[in-house]
Protein backbone atom coordinates (compact mmCIF):
# COMPACT_ATOMS: atom_id res chain seq x y z
CA UNK A 1 0.00 0.00 0.00
CA UNK A 2 2.92 2.33 0.74
CA UNK A 3 4.08 2.22 -2.89
CA UNK A 4 0.77 3.80 -3.91
CA UNK A 5 1.33 6.96 -1.87
CA UNK A 6 3.17 8.87 -4.67
CA UNK A 7 0.27 8.14 -7.04
CA UNK A 8 -2.30 9.27 -4.51
CA UNK A 9 -0.18 12.34 -3.91
CA UNK A 10 -0.07 13.18 -7.61
CA UNK A 11 -3.82 12.57 -8.01
CA UNK A 12 -4.60 14.71 -4.96
CA UNK A 13 -2.36 17.48 -6.30
CA UNK A 14 -4.23 17.45 -9.62
CA UNK A 15 -7.59 17.50 -7.85
CA UNK A 16 -6.53 20.35 -5.54
CA UNK A 17 -5.18 22.52 -8.36
CA UNK A 18 -8.28 21.81 -10.44
CA UNK A 19 -10.55 22.77 -7.54
CA UNK A 20 -8.64 26.02 -6.99
CA UNK A 21 -8.83 26.86 -10.68
CA UNK A 22 -12.56 26.07 -10.78
CA UNK A 23 -13.08 28.37 -7.78
CA UNK A 24 -11.12 31.12 -9.53
CA UNK A 25 -13.22 30.74 -12.69
CA UNK A 26 -16.42 31.17 -10.67
CA UNK A 27 -15.01 34.24 -8.95
CA UNK A 28 -13.51 35.86 -12.07
CA UNK A 29 -15.87 38.82 -12.07
CA UNK A 30 -14.92 39.58 -8.47
CA UNK A 31 -11.20 39.62 -9.36
CA UNK A 32 -11.89 42.09 -12.16
CA UNK A 33 -13.61 44.45 -9.79
CA UNK A 34 -10.66 44.31 -7.39
CA UNK A 35 -8.16 45.07 -10.16
CA UNK A 36 -10.18 48.12 -11.16
CA UNK A 37 -10.31 49.28 -7.53
CA UNK A 38 -7.53 51.92 -7.80
CA UNK A 39 -9.39 53.66 -10.62
CA UNK A 40 -12.35 54.18 -8.30
CA UNK A 41 -10.27 55.39 -5.38
CA UNK A 42 -7.87 57.55 -7.32
CA UNK A 43 -9.44 60.74 -6.00
CA UNK A 44 -8.94 59.69 -2.39
CA UNK A 45 -5.20 59.19 -2.83
CA UNK A 46 -4.14 62.32 -0.97
CA UNK A 47 -6.32 61.89 2.08
CA UNK A 48 -4.51 58.84 3.47
CA UNK A 49 -1.09 60.39 3.94
CA UNK A 50 -0.93 59.65 7.66
CA UNK A 51 -1.79 55.97 7.27
CA UNK A 52 1.90 54.99 7.67
CA UNK A 53 1.77 55.82 11.37
CA UNK A 54 -1.45 53.96 11.99
CA UNK A 55 0.25 50.58 12.48
CA UNK A 56 2.66 52.03 15.03
CA UNK A 57 -0.22 53.58 16.91
CA UNK A 58 -2.32 50.42 16.87
CA UNK A 59 0.42 48.18 18.24
CA UNK A 60 2.01 50.86 20.44
CA UNK A 61 1.75 50.87 24.23
CA UNK A 62 0.99 54.58 24.74
CA UNK A 63 -2.80 54.31 24.51
CA UNK A 64 -2.90 51.13 26.55
CA UNK A 65 -0.74 52.66 29.29
CA UNK A 66 -3.12 55.59 29.52
CA UNK A 67 -6.26 53.43 29.51
CA UNK A 68 -4.91 50.91 32.01
CA UNK A 69 -3.91 53.69 34.47
CA UNK A 70 -6.95 55.95 34.28
CA UNK A 71 -10.01 53.86 33.45
CA UNK A 72 -12.06 51.08 35.08
CA UNK A 73 -11.87 47.44 34.02
CA UNK A 74 -14.92 47.61 31.69
CA UNK A 75 -13.36 50.42 29.68
CA UNK A 76 -10.06 48.53 29.48
CA UNK A 77 -11.93 45.48 28.20
CA UNK A 78 -13.75 47.59 25.61
CA UNK A 79 -10.49 49.22 24.58
CA UNK A 80 -8.80 45.84 24.05
CA UNK A 81 -11.77 44.58 22.07
CA UNK A 82 -11.84 47.61 19.79
CA UNK A 83 -8.05 47.71 19.41
CA UNK A 84 -8.08 44.03 18.35
CA UNK A 85 -10.73 44.79 15.71
CA UNK A 86 -8.69 47.76 14.50
CA UNK A 87 -5.45 45.73 14.36
CA UNK A 88 -7.14 42.95 12.40
CA UNK A 89 -8.63 45.47 10.01
CA UNK A 90 -5.22 47.12 9.52
CA UNK A 91 -3.55 43.76 8.82
CA UNK A 92 -6.27 42.79 6.35
CA UNK A 93 -5.87 46.10 4.58
CA UNK A 94 -2.09 45.66 4.37
CA UNK A 95 -2.58 42.15 2.98
CA UNK A 96 -5.06 43.42 0.38
CA UNK A 97 -2.59 46.06 -0.77
CA UNK A 98 0.24 43.58 -1.15
CA UNK A 99 -2.15 41.27 -3.04
CA UNK A 100 -2.86 44.13 -5.39
CA UNK A 101 0.88 44.61 -6.02
CA UNK A 102 1.18 40.89 -6.69
CA UNK A 103 -1.77 40.89 -9.05
CA UNK A 104 -0.26 43.75 -11.03
CA UNK A 105 2.95 41.78 -11.30
CA UNK A 106 1.07 38.73 -12.59
CA UNK A 107 -0.62 40.79 -15.29
CA UNK A 108 2.81 42.08 -16.34
CA UNK A 109 4.40 38.61 -16.16
CA UNK A 110 1.83 37.21 -18.60
CA UNK A 111 3.19 39.57 -21.26
CA UNK A 112 6.88 39.29 -20.37
CA UNK A 113 9.15 37.29 -22.64
CA UNK A 114 12.18 36.95 -20.38
CA UNK A 115 10.36 35.50 -17.42
CA UNK A 116 12.82 34.06 -14.90
CA UNK A 117 11.40 30.92 -13.26
CA UNK A 118 13.70 31.12 -10.22
CA UNK A 119 12.67 34.71 -9.47
CA UNK A 120 9.03 33.87 -10.04
CA UNK A 121 9.23 30.94 -7.67
CA UNK A 122 10.96 33.02 -5.00
CA UNK A 123 8.39 35.74 -5.37
CA UNK A 124 5.50 33.29 -5.19
CA UNK A 125 6.95 31.67 -2.06
CA UNK A 126 7.56 35.07 -0.44
CA UNK A 127 4.01 36.09 -1.21
CA UNK A 128 2.47 32.92 0.17
CA UNK A 129 4.62 33.15 3.31
CA UNK A 130 3.48 36.74 3.69
CA UNK A 131 -0.17 35.72 3.41
CA UNK A 132 0.28 32.89 5.89
CA UNK A 133 2.04 35.19 8.35
CA UNK A 134 -0.70 37.78 8.01
CA UNK A 135 -3.33 35.15 8.75
CA UNK A 136 -1.24 33.91 11.66
CA UNK A 137 -1.05 37.41 13.10
CA UNK A 138 -4.77 37.93 12.65
CA UNK A 139 -5.37 34.63 14.44
CA UNK A 140 -3.03 35.62 17.29
CA UNK A 141 -4.70 38.99 17.72
CA UNK A 142 -8.16 37.49 17.55
CA UNK A 143 -7.29 34.90 20.20
CA UNK A 144 -5.22 36.93 22.65
CA UNK A 145 -5.59 40.59 21.73
CA UNK A 146 -3.00 43.03 20.31
CA UNK A 147 -1.37 43.90 23.64
CA UNK A 148 -0.77 40.40 25.00
CA UNK A 149 0.60 39.12 21.70
CA UNK A 150 2.96 42.02 21.14
CA UNK A 151 6.07 39.87 21.48
CA UNK A 152 4.78 37.15 19.15
CA UNK A 153 3.71 39.78 16.65
CA UNK A 154 7.12 41.41 16.83
CA UNK A 155 8.89 38.12 16.14
CA UNK A 156 6.55 37.26 13.29
CA UNK A 157 6.88 40.68 11.75
CA UNK A 158 10.66 40.38 11.82
CA UNK A 159 10.33 37.15 9.86
CA UNK A 160 8.36 39.11 7.29
CA UNK A 161 11.31 41.49 6.82
CA UNK A 162 12.99 39.25 4.26
CA UNK A 163 10.09 39.96 1.94
CA UNK A 164 11.57 43.37 1.31
CA UNK A 165 14.03 42.06 -1.26
CA UNK A 166 11.31 40.16 -3.07
CA UNK A 167 9.14 43.25 -3.20
CA UNK A 168 12.02 45.26 -4.67
CA UNK A 169 12.45 42.62 -7.38
CA UNK A 170 8.77 42.78 -8.04
CA UNK A 171 8.80 46.52 -8.36
CA UNK A 172 11.74 46.39 -10.77
CA UNK A 173 9.53 44.37 -13.09
CA UNK A 174 6.16 45.96 -12.49
CA UNK A 175 7.02 49.62 -12.32
CA UNK A 176 10.70 50.33 -13.10
CA UNK A 177 10.18 54.08 -12.94
CA UNK A 178 9.02 53.98 -9.36
CA UNK A 179 11.36 51.18 -8.29
CA UNK A 180 14.35 53.45 -7.76
CA UNK A 181 12.33 55.83 -5.65
CA UNK A 182 10.95 53.03 -3.55
CA UNK A 183 14.35 51.40 -3.05
CA UNK A 184 15.77 54.69 -1.82
CA UNK A 185 12.79 55.07 0.42
CA UNK A 186 13.32 51.58 1.82
CA UNK A 187 16.99 52.25 2.46
CA UNK A 188 16.32 55.51 4.26
CA UNK A 189 13.82 53.85 6.55
CA UNK A 190 15.62 50.61 7.23
CA UNK A 191 13.93 47.85 9.17
CA UNK A 192 14.93 48.11 12.78
CA UNK A 193 15.14 44.44 13.74
CA UNK B 1 -23.71 -6.03 -19.75
CA UNK B 2 -22.91 -2.77 -17.93
CA UNK B 3 -19.46 -2.74 -19.55
CA UNK B 4 -21.10 -3.16 -22.97
CA UNK B 5 -23.41 -0.23 -22.28
CA UNK B 6 -20.44 1.94 -21.24
CA UNK B 7 -18.59 0.85 -24.37
CA UNK B 8 -21.41 1.73 -26.75
CA UNK B 9 -22.24 4.96 -24.97
CA UNK B 10 -18.60 5.99 -25.17
CA UNK B 11 -18.43 5.23 -28.91
CA UNK B 12 -21.68 7.11 -29.52
CA UNK B 13 -20.46 10.19 -27.64
CA UNK B 14 -17.09 10.13 -29.42
CA UNK B 15 -18.86 10.02 -32.78
CA UNK B 16 -21.19 12.84 -31.68
CA UNK B 17 -18.30 15.10 -30.60
CA UNK B 18 -16.30 14.38 -33.76
CA UNK B 19 -19.25 14.86 -36.12
CA UNK B 20 -20.24 18.07 -34.35
CA UNK B 21 -16.70 19.47 -34.66
CA UNK B 22 -16.40 18.52 -38.33
CA UNK B 23 -19.84 19.99 -39.06
CA UNK B 24 -19.01 23.21 -37.24
CA UNK B 25 -15.51 23.21 -38.75
CA UNK B 26 -13.71 23.85 -35.45
CA UNK B 27 -11.88 20.53 -35.42
CA UNK B 28 -9.06 22.46 -37.12
CA UNK B 29 -8.83 24.72 -34.09
CA UNK B 30 -7.99 21.82 -31.75
CA UNK B 31 -6.38 19.28 -34.12
CA UNK B 32 -4.39 17.38 -31.49
CA UNK B 33 -7.41 16.91 -29.26
CA UNK B 34 -9.59 15.65 -32.08
CA UNK B 35 -6.76 13.41 -33.28
CA UNK B 36 -6.72 11.87 -29.80
CA UNK B 37 -10.47 11.41 -29.83
CA UNK B 38 -10.39 9.96 -33.35
CA UNK B 39 -7.61 7.55 -32.39
CA UNK B 40 -9.57 6.38 -29.35
CA UNK B 41 -12.66 5.83 -31.47
CA UNK B 42 -10.64 3.78 -33.97
CA UNK B 43 -8.99 1.78 -31.17
CA UNK B 44 -12.34 1.01 -29.57
CA UNK B 45 -13.86 -0.13 -32.84
CA UNK B 46 -10.82 -2.33 -33.50
CA UNK B 47 -10.99 -3.74 -29.98
CA UNK B 48 -14.62 -4.52 -30.43
CA UNK B 49 -13.87 -6.37 -33.66
CA UNK B 50 -11.07 -8.37 -32.04
CA UNK B 51 -13.27 -9.13 -29.02
CA UNK B 52 -16.05 -10.35 -31.29
CA UNK B 53 -14.01 -12.33 -33.81
CA UNK B 54 -10.76 -13.33 -32.00
CA UNK B 55 -11.41 -13.30 -28.25
CA UNK B 56 -8.06 -15.00 -27.45
CA UNK B 57 -6.08 -12.18 -29.02
CA UNK B 58 -8.03 -9.55 -27.11
CA UNK B 59 -5.81 -9.33 -23.97
CA UNK B 60 -2.48 -8.60 -25.73
CA UNK B 61 -4.27 -6.40 -28.27
CA UNK B 62 -5.85 -4.46 -25.41
CA UNK B 63 -2.48 -3.74 -23.75
CA UNK B 64 -0.76 -2.66 -26.95
CA UNK B 65 -3.62 -0.36 -27.95
CA UNK B 66 -3.91 0.93 -24.38
CA UNK B 67 -0.25 1.90 -24.46
CA UNK B 68 -0.81 3.63 -27.83
CA UNK B 69 -3.83 5.49 -26.43
CA UNK B 70 -1.83 6.66 -23.43
CA UNK B 71 0.93 7.98 -25.65
CA UNK B 72 -1.51 9.72 -28.01
CA UNK B 73 -3.15 11.25 -24.92
CA UNK B 74 -0.14 13.53 -24.62
CA UNK B 75 -1.61 15.32 -27.62
CA UNK B 76 -4.33 16.63 -25.30
CA UNK B 77 -1.68 18.03 -22.95
CA UNK B 78 0.08 19.65 -25.91
CA UNK B 79 -3.22 21.11 -27.10
CA UNK B 80 -3.94 22.57 -23.67
CA UNK B 81 -0.42 23.94 -23.41
CA UNK B 82 -0.58 25.42 -26.92
CA UNK B 83 -3.92 27.15 -26.49
CA UNK B 84 -3.68 28.20 -22.86
CA UNK B 85 -0.23 29.78 -22.91
CA UNK B 86 0.11 30.99 -26.50
CA UNK B 87 -0.42 34.64 -25.52
CA UNK B 88 2.20 34.46 -22.75
CA UNK B 89 5.68 33.86 -24.22
CA UNK B 90 7.40 33.69 -20.83
CA UNK B 91 4.91 31.19 -19.46
CA UNK B 92 5.18 29.12 -22.65
CA UNK B 93 8.92 28.81 -22.13
CA UNK B 94 8.51 27.69 -18.52
CA UNK B 95 5.78 25.19 -19.41
CA UNK B 96 7.77 23.79 -22.36
CA UNK B 97 10.83 23.13 -20.21
CA UNK B 98 8.67 21.57 -17.50
CA UNK B 99 6.80 19.38 -19.99
CA UNK B 100 9.81 17.91 -21.77
CA UNK B 101 11.78 17.53 -18.55
CA UNK B 102 9.08 15.48 -16.84
CA UNK B 103 8.36 13.38 -19.92
CA UNK B 104 12.06 12.57 -20.44
CA UNK B 105 12.54 11.64 -16.78
CA UNK B 106 9.64 9.21 -16.80
CA UNK B 107 10.54 7.50 -20.06
CA UNK B 108 14.07 7.06 -18.71
CA UNK B 109 12.77 5.62 -15.45
CA UNK B 110 10.39 3.23 -17.24
CA UNK B 111 13.16 2.05 -19.59
CA UNK B 112 15.55 1.49 -16.69
CA UNK B 113 12.90 -0.44 -14.77
CA UNK B 114 12.15 -2.65 -17.78
CA UNK B 115 15.84 -3.38 -18.36
CA UNK B 116 16.78 -4.08 -14.74
CA UNK B 117 13.80 -6.30 -13.87
CA UNK B 118 14.67 -10.01 -13.88
CA UNK B 119 11.25 -11.25 -14.94
CA UNK B 120 9.76 -9.30 -17.79
CA UNK B 121 6.03 -9.61 -18.22
CA UNK B 122 4.44 -7.51 -20.97
CA UNK B 123 1.11 -7.19 -19.17
CA UNK B 124 2.67 -6.00 -15.89
CA UNK B 125 5.10 -3.66 -17.65
CA UNK B 126 2.34 -2.18 -19.78
CA UNK B 127 0.07 -1.71 -16.77
CA UNK B 128 2.83 -0.11 -14.73
CA UNK B 129 3.99 2.01 -17.65
CA UNK B 130 0.42 3.12 -18.29
CA UNK B 131 0.02 4.01 -14.62
CA UNK B 132 3.30 5.94 -14.67
CA UNK B 133 2.39 7.72 -17.91
CA UNK B 134 -0.95 8.78 -16.46
CA UNK B 135 0.82 9.92 -13.29
CA UNK B 136 3.11 12.05 -15.46
CA UNK B 137 0.12 13.44 -17.30
CA UNK B 138 -1.40 14.30 -13.93
CA UNK B 139 1.81 16.16 -12.97
CA UNK B 140 1.88 18.00 -16.31
CA UNK B 141 -1.79 18.91 -16.10
CA UNK B 142 -1.37 20.05 -12.50
CA UNK B 143 1.61 22.17 -13.61
CA UNK B 144 -0.27 23.81 -16.48
CA UNK B 145 -3.42 24.35 -14.39
CA UNK B 146 -1.26 25.84 -11.62
CA UNK B 147 0.19 28.29 -14.16
CA UNK B 148 -3.30 29.18 -15.43
CA UNK B 149 -4.48 29.65 -11.86
CA UNK B 150 -1.49 31.60 -10.59
CA UNK B 151 -1.21 33.97 -13.56
CA UNK B 152 -5.00 34.18 -13.96
CA UNK B 153 -4.82 33.31 -17.67
CA UNK B 154 -8.17 33.79 -19.40
CA UNK B 155 -9.48 30.65 -21.12
CA UNK B 156 -12.49 29.93 -23.30
CA UNK B 157 -15.23 27.40 -22.66
CA UNK B 158 -13.72 24.84 -25.06
CA UNK B 159 -10.35 24.82 -23.35
CA UNK B 160 -11.89 24.74 -19.88
CA UNK B 161 -13.95 21.74 -20.98
CA UNK B 162 -10.94 19.93 -22.44
CA UNK B 163 -8.96 20.52 -19.22
CA UNK B 164 -11.76 19.59 -16.81
CA UNK B 165 -12.82 16.53 -18.80
CA UNK B 166 -9.35 15.21 -19.31
CA UNK B 167 -8.29 15.93 -15.72
CA UNK B 168 -11.26 13.92 -14.46
CA UNK B 169 -10.20 10.99 -16.61
CA UNK B 170 -6.52 11.23 -15.67
CA UNK B 171 -7.36 11.49 -11.96
CA UNK B 172 -9.55 8.39 -12.10
CA UNK B 173 -6.97 6.53 -14.21
CA UNK B 174 -4.11 7.22 -11.79
CA UNK B 175 -6.17 6.06 -8.79
CA UNK B 176 -7.63 2.98 -10.50
CA UNK B 177 -4.35 1.88 -12.08
CA UNK B 178 -2.51 2.40 -8.80
CA UNK B 179 -5.01 0.14 -7.02
CA UNK B 180 -5.10 -2.22 -9.97
CA UNK B 181 -1.35 -2.74 -9.72
CA UNK B 182 -1.75 -4.19 -6.21
CA UNK B 183 -1.81 -8.01 -6.15
CA UNK B 184 -5.19 -8.32 -4.43
CA UNK B 185 -7.02 -5.56 -6.24
CA UNK B 186 -6.22 -6.26 -9.89
CA UNK B 187 -8.78 -8.98 -10.56
CA UNK B 188 -11.63 -7.19 -8.77
CA UNK B 189 -14.20 -6.07 -11.36
CA UNK B 190 -15.04 -2.83 -9.52
CA UNK B 191 -11.70 -1.20 -10.25
CA UNK B 192 -11.89 -2.06 -13.94
CA UNK B 193 -15.06 -0.02 -14.23
CA UNK B 194 -13.57 3.17 -12.76
CA UNK B 195 -11.68 4.12 -15.92
CA UNK B 196 -14.56 3.60 -18.41
CA UNK B 197 -16.97 5.49 -16.13
CA UNK B 198 -14.51 8.37 -15.76
CA UNK B 199 -13.95 8.38 -19.52
CA UNK B 200 -17.70 8.54 -20.07
CA UNK B 201 -17.86 11.48 -17.64
CA UNK B 202 -15.07 13.20 -19.59
CA UNK B 203 -16.94 12.60 -22.86
CA UNK B 204 -20.09 14.11 -21.36
CA UNK B 205 -18.11 17.20 -20.27
CA UNK B 206 -16.59 17.47 -23.75
CA UNK B 207 -20.01 17.04 -25.40
CA UNK B 208 -21.34 20.02 -23.45
CA UNK B 209 -18.31 22.32 -23.63
CA UNK B 210 -17.33 21.54 -27.22
CA UNK B 211 -20.84 21.80 -28.59
CA UNK B 212 -19.94 25.11 -30.19
CA UNK B 213 -16.70 26.96 -30.85
CA UNK B 214 -15.69 29.27 -28.03
CA UNK B 215 -12.14 30.61 -28.34
CA UNK B 216 -10.04 32.01 -25.52
CA UNK B 217 -10.79 35.64 -24.70
CA UNK B 218 -8.37 38.07 -26.34
CA UNK B 219 -5.37 38.95 -24.20
CA UNK B 220 -5.22 42.38 -22.66
CA UNK B 221 -3.43 44.73 -24.96
CA UNK B 222 -0.25 46.42 -23.86
CA UNK B 223 -1.84 49.86 -23.97
CA UNK B 224 -4.55 48.78 -21.55
CA UNK B 225 -1.90 47.37 -19.22
CA UNK B 226 0.07 50.59 -19.46
CA UNK B 227 -3.06 52.52 -18.65
CA UNK B 228 -3.71 50.24 -15.70
CA UNK B 229 -0.11 50.70 -14.56
CA UNK B 230 -0.51 54.45 -14.49
CA UNK B 231 -3.71 54.13 -12.52
CA UNK B 232 -2.33 51.49 -10.25
CA UNK B 233 1.11 52.96 -9.62
CA UNK B 234 -0.15 55.39 -6.97
CA UNK B 235 -2.00 52.58 -5.26
CA UNK B 236 1.08 50.36 -5.47
CA UNK B 237 3.28 53.00 -3.89
CA UNK B 238 0.83 53.39 -1.08
CA UNK B 239 0.60 49.61 -0.67
CA UNK B 240 4.37 49.35 -0.41
CA UNK B 241 4.34 52.23 1.99
CA UNK B 242 2.04 50.13 4.16
CA UNK B 243 4.41 47.19 3.84
CA UNK B 244 7.28 49.45 4.90
CA UNK B 245 5.29 50.61 7.89
CA UNK B 246 4.49 46.98 8.65
CA UNK B 247 8.18 46.00 8.59
CA UNK B 248 9.15 49.05 10.57
CA UNK B 249 6.69 48.02 13.26
CA UNK B 250 8.36 44.59 13.40
CA UNK B 251 11.57 46.27 14.41
CA UNK B 252 9.98 48.32 17.10
CA UNK B 253 7.95 45.68 18.84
Amino acid sequence: MRQLLPYFGVATLLLAVLALWARQIFLTHKTRIEIQLPRKREAAAVSTASHDDLGERIFGLEDWDFVSRNTPFEIQKLFLHERAALAISWLRRTRTRISLVMRTHLVAARQTEDLQPANELKLALSYFVFLILCDLLIGCIWLRGPIRTRKTIGQTLRAVAWLRRAIELLMARVDPANCKTLRTSFNHRTVRS
Amino acid sequence: MFTQILWWLGIALEILILVRSVKGNWCQKYPAFYLYLGTLLLIELLRFSVYAFKPRAYAPFYWYTEFLATIVAYAVILEVYKHALITSPGLTRIARTFLWGVLGAVILKATLNAVTKLVWSPAITHAELERDLYAVQAILLAGIIALLFYYVVATGRNLKGIIFGYSTYVYASVISLAFGSLPGYGPRPGWRLVQPIAYLAALLIWSCTLWSYSPNPAAETESKIDRDYKLISQQTRRALSKARSFLKMGGEL
